[in-house]
């Protein structure tokens, strides 16, 4: 009873067939059903059930850039045109008292590669701008010609290391790079420093440093500083040993360099601001991923001295996140829901409360929020510059879109908008760090130039 | 069963009439890399086991990049294999409940490449850990369906 032994040559078929069912798996996985961002906005965002994905969702907007005399849009009344451009990846803002403009040019370090998926994120990420080079720069900006360009345009300070906040506390400038707190000597009037930095303290670094971009705020007595620490990693993927101190808001002693931890459990808090009316301690965050297109919204939040926010264990309140084991009960009972929340995938990156009187006077006394945008939700969410009205040191209100027009209609993104500042004169200045241009937006008055076409 | 002994002599001598060709062309190429695949599947659902009962994040590293290591070397193997039938190379038969059960194997292997890859806890457990000791079962009970078809064809029953 034998067959005879003849090799068989028609396998291709079948083997074809696997290939093919892998492949309509891989775009099962695409498969998301984004809801209303609206619904996510505010004290009480709607929350959908925690989803989990074989291949989470990446939409990137594909970067253009900006043509000559396209700008971003604004609502009638206010303009907006490019104070400055050409920079390398824009990523915050500071203004000094004299008026001066510093911008901070920097892109953080480069990402270690731990799974086969930091390789293919990586590749992702560089389609939307995320890897042009570290500049490690902080150029300064003085005065306004009559196109409304700069009158000078200075290297303020070189050879950082992936720096972010900005802080003068008198003749003391700190730079908050990723891994330490610097201090510089600085005379009224500098447009370069070349003096050496004093280290004032560590911040935790590299090797991961997933979340790297440190914020930094003064005390209003100048005898503290906040800084922003952000998370390194996702949810704790990296081991809980590795978020030692991060995901907090540090208060660092500026005589001593001591810190303590002022909060914790807040993802990725940058936008630290001082609310004007009551003078507490604001922040935004950047929520956790992949556990759906609507799962968990950025959001806007006072701060409370010794508060807990939920990251990783749980997210607004007592939701908790599967992915963490072991959980903490303990923690998560006070853990603080936020008091704003943005919607999910926007990325807020940059707070400016508006004291000024340039703008129209219902944006005095609320904050502008810069959304640098989603690459994990379709419909693409964020890419935009809100505003959230105040009222008794409270929002008070839906957020307000101000500055549109970085994504066009076929979701192509000519710029993101970052780090927010107002400038002496009330403008409202935004980092751009793909357009690699800080826009500057103003009243349009009778008599001021028009506004650039859009 | 004095017959049965008669037809299963018959039997290894016909075979060793194929055996010297057989021989001097040694083992393909992509049975080797399937066992090298294999092998991986099976070392990642033990850094499985080990990072349920125990999870340190290194144990989840360990397993992805050996679930990803299997599927490289499972490519490496179809590319092997389509060059073997080019070759004319003699299978061993019978070849199909290999192929299908090494493709079942492989596929169910790049799931949980995917689920391996989400972020915490649930990059493994629970469904991670089901998938690599699936991809472990229907390998095991490949090879030994494989084997017992082999062995019927030999003895000829």
């Amino acid at each position: 009873m034998h067959a005879p032994r003849i090799p068989r040559s028609t396998k291709l078929p079948r083997v074809a067939a696997i290939l093919v069912a892998v492949a309509g798996l891989g775009l099962a996985g695409c498969d998301d059903h984004a809801g209303d961002p609206k619904v996510q906005i505010g004290a009480n965002p709607v929350l959908p059930e925690v989803q989990q994905y074989l291949m989470p969702p990446m939409r990137i907007a594909e970067v253009v850039g900006w043509g000559k005399d396209e700008a971003p849009s604004v609502p009638q009344g206010l303009q907006v045109h490019a104070l400055a451009t050409g920079f390398q990846h824009p990523r915050s803002l500071y203004v000094l008292p004299n008026g001066d403009v510093l911008v901070v040019e920097s892109n953080g370090p480069k990402a270690p590669v731990y799974r086969p998926k930091d390789i293919i994120t990586g590749w992702v990420q560089s389609f939307a701008g995320a890897k042009a080079e570290d500049a490690n720069r902080i150029t300064l900006l003085r005065g306004t010609k009559a196109d409304g360009t700069p009158e000078l345009r200075t290297v303020f300070l070189d050879h950082l290391d992936s720096p972010f906040g900005v802080a003068l506390i008198g003749h003391d400038l700190y730079v908050a790079n990723t891994d330490a707190i610097v201090r510089y000597p600085y005379q009224d009037g500098q447009t370069s420093i070349t003096a050496a930095g004093t280290k004032l303290t560590d911040l935790p670094g590299g090797p991961i440093d997933h979340h790297w971009t440190k914020a930094l705020l003064a005390s209003p007595d100048g005898s503290k500083l906040y800084v922003g620490v952000g998370s390194n990693s996702n949810v704790g993927e990296n081991g809980i040993g590795a978020e030692y101190e991060r995901a907090a808001i540090w208060e660092v002693d500026r005589a001593s360099g001591a810190h303590r931890i002022f909060a914790s459990g807040v993802r990725n808090p940058t936008g630290l601001q001082w609310e004007p009316e009551t003078g507490k301690l604001w922040a935004i965050a950047n929520e956790r991923d992949e556990i759906g297109p609507d799962l968990v919204p950025d959001y806007l939040t006072s701060v409370q001295d010794g508060g807990f926010y939920g990251w990783p264990y749980s997210y607004y309140g007592q939701h908790l996140d599967p992915r963490i084991v072991p959980q903490r009960p303990d923690l998560v009972a006070t853990a603080i829901k936020p008091d704003y929340a943005l919607s999910s995938h926007v990325a807020p990156l940059g707070v400016a409360m508006y004291t000024g009187t340039d703008l129209p006077a219902n944006y005095r006394g609320g904050a502008f929020v810069g959304e640098h945008g989603s690459w994990n939700r379709t419909p693409l969410n964020g890419y935009k510059v809100v505003f959230v009205p105040f009222s008794g040191g409270r929002p008070s209100g839906p957020p307000q879109d101000v500055v549109t027009g970085f994504l066009d209609a076929n979701n192509h993104a000519h710029g993101r908008p970052v780090g927010l500042a107002v400038d002496r004169t009330g403008g409202l200045l935004i980092a751009d760090d793909v357009g690699n241009t800080v826009w500057r937006v103003s009243s349009l008055r009778p008599g001021s130039s028009p506004k650039p076409a859009s | 069963m004095q017959q049965h002994t008669t037809i299963t002599e018959a039997t290894f001598l016909r075979d060793a009439d194929l055996r010297p060709i057989r021989k001097r062309r040694g083992r393909p190429t992509h049975r080797i890399l399937v066992s090298f695949s294999a092998a991986y599947f099976a070392a990642a659902f033990v850094t499985d086991i080990v990072y349920w009962q125990m999870p340190d994040v290194v144990w989840e590293r360990f397993s992805i990049w050996l679930i990803a290591a299997g599927l490289v070397m499972a490519g490496l193997a179809a590319v092997a294999y389509v060059i073997d039938l080019a070759g004319h190379r003699r299978m061993e038969r019978p070849v199909w409940p290999r192929v299908v059960g090494y493709g079942l194997a492989v596929l169910l292997a790049l799931i949980n490449a995917f689920v391996h890859s989400r972020d915490g806890y649930t990059a493994v457990v629970p469904t991670g850990l089901m998938l690599s000791g699936l991809v472990v079962a229907v390998l095991l009970v490949t090879a030994s369906v494989a084997a017992a078809l082999a062995n019927r064809h030999r003895i000829g029953a």
